[in-house]
């Protein structure tokens, strides 16, 4: 065995004490030292942390950036959602594998360079992005995908390449309470910490702050039942695997406003009582992971962070962990199960994670944003939040805002904001639909223009796609329901399957072979894997196409032939390849 | 209703049900003799929640019954209409996506899939097939693990865990591409430490962990769910055979109809049965009148028929115009036996591709003589796949079996006379 991989193995087992919950950290080291996890690296991981080779093989093929076989030097992911078509990433994709003379997801003969499409990577305001090694590269053109390629062929290693390539633009367009404040570093903990940390519970519970993930459940109730719990280990975790295409505006936070942050974490600590938290950062933000150590590593320095912060009773540290790619991971339970270094499958619940979270302790988890306009409302005070807000909504919620806008980016808006002012906000026009939510979330029309963006009425965890009317939405229902199908967990059974025969009547409409029976077996799909899927994700997958067929059934019409039943495969296609074997085959 | 404030209770289908606080849904039922349809659950391990088949109505929401805890005065509703059909829903969807070929499965008769099929009145597929490609691990001497027939239950890892205190199986993968993998160097069962005394070894509800020599200790057509209904017995392993009960009776049939046979990739063997109808073929033959048929040698339908069965799957292009021509020639078209409806033994070769298939058969068998791959233009071409006629025409009703026995000819044929929606009864539906 390679003695430089035997060593980073013995050094990283060390480093995380032996302790098998970290499987998935050592293996994303691995991956990146040696572009693909070596049966000798399974074989002796499984010695070292005395957890079974099947173990580390299901991991291995769960998430999305393992793998068996070695990848290229330059390992290059292409984003591929519906945002990233629109802005030209099918055009660039033929361009970069045409220059490299490579085929998508098949490793050149040299070795030197993968090409493979990969879900949404955050970057939906700066996209065609692609990621390179792990590091983002964004608003991708045929003349930088020229000089990419040099550099590859040069044996340029990416840290050599230009550091203004890897630049991401925070793209802040709008700025509400949260955006606009620049809370100094510590002022919120102070300010809590002068008082009993049931005063900022109260406070927290006064501003009516709800989650900002997607789920909206109230953070003080959360927090409360938290405190509340028997044990008294307790953990804070921030879900920072903003993994719903479209959505990207936890990115900008946790590259500008990761201060906030982190008080509002440490500030959860305090009011729950907790003594670690644990940063769980998406795979594609890999770019951000640096930054976040080092602000991590000064706030320690202040004693904001550590032992005896600001010399009082409390202590709380923060650890990052990175994902390995997995939409799912952003469900709270399999985000938990993926700290604990298995699959991330989501739980039965109940019980919730505040009693039964992270090592079976109760936990706190709560979206980036949520965390930071927590760290504002101790800091501005209650009221200052909740005065935010539209005709009797209150707070607000950040939006991120791509496709056919002016200015795409993040915008802070008050809660209760019509969707048409959000789409003059923009600068949206000839709008044909509004994906408000992400493919979970709901299709919206010019008739419902008038709806407002809040918990309650349209929900979203940030992402706001937008569709001019050269768009054929039936394309965003194929990209949406094949995204749903390369992420599900294949845990239950509807949606495991449900997402697969979706997929496959999707195709089968979009080939010009929909015949009106499969309408029917959509619709049943959708009812079964809505109502009896385990999580989220089964339960929205065939939403997409349902909705599409709802409201623009033109662009079904458009493509499917005028028949009660087609066959399920290409007849004359299968046909044929029997015909072509026969005839070469027998001269 | 008035329910006692004190005790315990909550409502399955209006049925006051006693329970014990901590208990959940599902075993509260299963004390008070209720029949919640279910595969992954088994009340001797920690519930799983995956199979999704025990989803009730629970306090107006759909909820997994193995999961959620039972709640003074819950109504629960599990006999429901739209339940049915979803679960129906749900057990096409584990057939269409593993391989499950009852007719030569040795676990059929005691397949709790297969049970819970026949009780949902499942016929067909629905879907198409994934024809998935997964491994058969035969290397252990006491046991065999077939992967096509795996639902991933997860039986056998509960039970390895919580009772053999073993861990010798464990999910990989992840989405459609799951798979279920031995904890073992060479991934083989044979180099884990797996035992056929084991609890794992007796724990697979259909026919992936197989116990090598006892598959047809029971003939098939004496076995458990052939004479019972699973929700009369539950959920139960092999060993129950029970002795069979007698062929039902049906009515005279009364108008006649025009009627037209075919077999495609099949072995006849439905015709045959279809004869066994004996003498009660000539009170059919006062209500029907034989079109196109094998029986008669007519090689084309009368454009008004008005039943069409077609035994054997779609294995090539004579077959495609075959059941093109069944189409548009008659009123309802019933597919019938394992073949019509799953691709049966002929859709073996599904996994293997077609060249292959031309090239093993003519090129590089054994004993060939002149290898050629036959050209003659009066030859129809093999289809990549063989495929379900449901796959490639519109069908109208389902028989099952392999062959559908007589009596259930007889039965179907009457109904549709008689101008009724053909149903089965539980003894005359069989997938095997």
């Amino acid at each position: 065995m390679n003695k430089a991989l035997a060593a980073l193995i013995h050094q990283q087992v060390k480093v995380y004490r032996g302790d098998a919950t970290y499987l998935l950290q050592i293996l994303r080291h691995i991956q990146f030292f040696c572009s693909h996890i070596p049966e000798q690296a399974i074989q002796l991981l499984s010695f070292e942390l005395k957890i079974s080779i099947p173990k580390i093989r299901a991991l291995i093929e769960f998430y999305h950036f393992l793998h068996y076989q070695p990848r290229g030097d330059y390992d290059i992911y292409i984003s591929d959602s519906i945002i990233d078509h629109m802005s030209g990433k099918n055009e660039i994709t033929s361009y970069l594998c045409e220059k490299l003379k490579v085929k998508l997801n098949q490793p050149r003969a040299d070795g030197r360079v993968t090409v493979a499409n990969t879900s949404c990577t955050g970057m939906s305001d700066q996209g065609p992005a692609v990621l390179v090694n792990g590091l983002a590269l964004t608003r991708l053109s045929r003349k930088k995908v020229g000089q990419m390629v040099a550099k590859i062929e040069g044996k340029i290693a990416v840290e050599a390449w230009p550091k203004s390539w890897f630049n991401v633009a925070d793209n802040i367009q709008s700025k509400g309470v949260l955006l606009n404040s620049e809370i100094k570093p510590g002022e919120a903990i102070k300010k809590a910490l002068a008082a009993d940390p049931h005063d900022s519970l109260t406070e927290i519970d006064k501003s009516g702050l709800r989650g900002c993930g997607g789920a909206g459940f109230k953070t003080a109730e959360k927090w409360k039942s938290c405190l509340l719990s028997d044990d008294n280990r307790r953990y804070v975790v921030c879900n920072a695997d903003e993994g719903e295409p479209g959505t990207f505006k936890d990115r900008v936070l946790l590259n500008s406003y990761a201060e906030q942050l982190i008080e509002g974490m440490t500030l959860c600590a305090y009011i729950i009582g907790a003594q670690k938290g644990i940063i769980y950062l998406r795979y594609e933000y890999q770019h951000l992971h640096k930054k976040l150590q080092e602000t991590l590593q000064t706030r320690r320095a202040a004693n904001l962070l550590g032992t005896h912060i600001l010399n009082t009773e409390l202590s709380f540290d923060i650890e990052i962990f990175m994902g390995a790619g997995s939409y799912v991971c952003g469900e709270e339970s399999a985000l938990l199960e993926s700290l604990e270094g298995r699959r991330a499958i989501p739980r039965i619940r109940p019980p919730y994670p505040v009693t039964h979270g992270y090592l079976g302790k109760p936990t706190v988890i709560n979206n980036v944003e949520t965390f930071c306009y927590a760290a504002l409302i101790i800091e501005k005070g209650a009221d200052n939040f909740a005065q935010q807000g539209l005709a009797g909504f209150s707070g607000c919620k950040i939006l991120s805002i791509s496709g056919d806008v002016e200015k795409a980016g993040i915008y802070e808006i008050p809660l209760g904001m019509p969707v048409k002012n959000v789409l003059n906000l923009c600068g949206a026009q000839s709008v044909q639909a509004v994906q408000v939510g992400g493919p979970s979330g709901a299709l919206i029309i010019p008739a419902e223009f008038s709806r407002v963006i809040s918990f309650d009425s349209l929900n979203t965890g940030g992402s706001f796609m937008v569709f001019n009317h050269s768009r054929d939405i039936l394309e965003n229902a194929l990209n949406f329901t094949h995204f749903f199908m390369q992420e599900s967990c294949g845990f239950c059974t509807p949606c495991r399957v449900g997402t697969k025969l979706i997929c496959d009547l999707a195709d089968k409409v979009a080939t010009g072979q929909g015949a009106r029976l499969d309408l029917d077996s959509i619709k049943q799909l959708n009812h079964v894997m809505n109502e009896m899927s385990h999580c989220g994700l089964g339960q929205r997958a065939a939403h997409p196409l349902l909705e599409t067929l709802e409201k623009f059934p033109e662009y079904f019409v458009k493509r499917m032939t005028d028949v009660e039943y087609q066959p399920s495969f290409d007849v004359e296609k299968s046909i044929q390849r029997a015909i072509d074997i026969v005839t070469i085959e027998s001269n | 209703m008035v329910m006692s404030k004190r005790s315990n209770t909550f409502t399955i289908d209006g049925r006051a049900i006693p329970f014990i606080v901590g208990e959940t849904v599902m075993q509260a039922a299963i004390k008070a003799n209720i029949y919640i349809p279910h595969l992954c659950f088994n009340p001797e391990f920690t519930p799983n929640g995956s199979c999704k088949l025990c989803t009730c109505d629970i306090n107006g929401r759909k909820k997994s019954s193995c999961c959620t805890e039972a709640q003074q005065d819950m109504q629960v509703n599990n006999e429901t209409h739209e339940l049915t059909g979803m679960r129906r829903t749900l057990v096409q969807m584990l057939f269409v996506e593993g391989n499950h070929y009852c007719p030569f499965c040795e676990r059929s008769g005691n397949c709790q899939l297969q049970a819970l099929a026949y009780d949902l009145g499942v016929t067909d597929l629905h879907f198409p097939q994934f024809t998935a490609h997964r491994n058969v691990d035969a290397s252990h001497p006491d046991l065999m693990l077939d992967l096509n027939r795996c639902i991933f239950c997860e039986l056998c890892i509960r039970s390895s865990t919580e009772v053999d205190h073993k861990d010798i199986f464990t999910i990989a993968g992840r989405g459609i591409n799951k798979r279920l993998a031995i904890n073992s160097k060479s991934g083989l069962l044979k180099d884990s430490t797996m035992k056929v005394t084991d609890k794992s070894a007796h724990i697979c509800p259909v026919g992936c962990i197989i116990i090598k020599g006892e598959g047809f200790k029971t003939p098939i057509g004496e076995r458990l769910y052939d004479q019972h209904s699973i929700r009369d017995v539950g959920n139960l392993r092999p060993d129950s055979a029970v002795k069979a009960t007698t062929p039902m009776q049906a009515e005279k049939p009364k108008k006649k109809l025009k009627l037209a046979t075919c077999s495609l990739a099949g072995c006849f063997g439905c015709h045959m049965s279809f004869l066994d109808m004996d003498e009660r073929l000539i009170e059919l033959l006062d209500r029907v009148e034989l079109s196109r048929s094998p029986l008669n040698d007519i090689k084309t339908c009368a454009p008004d028929c008005d039943l069409g069965l077609i035994e054997g799957g779609v294995c090539n292009t004579e077959n495609i115009a075959v059941l093109k021509h069944f189409r548009e020639s008659c009123k309802i078209i019933i597919a019938v036996g394992s073949c019509a409806i799953n691709g049966g033994v002929p859709s073996l070769r599904n996994n293997i591709d077609v060249k292959d298939c031309l090239d093993e058969a003519y090129l590089n068998g054994i004993g060939l003589v002149n290898p050629k791959i036959p050209s003659d233009k009066e030859l129809p071409y093999l289809l990549e796949k063989v495929y379900p006629i449901h796959e490639v025409i519109k069908v109208d009703y389902f028989l099952p079996g392999c062959p559908p026995p007589a009596d259930a000819f007889w039965k179907i044929l009457n109904d549709l006379l008689d101008g009724k929606e053909p149903e089965l009864p539980y003894n005359l539906l069989h997938f095997d």
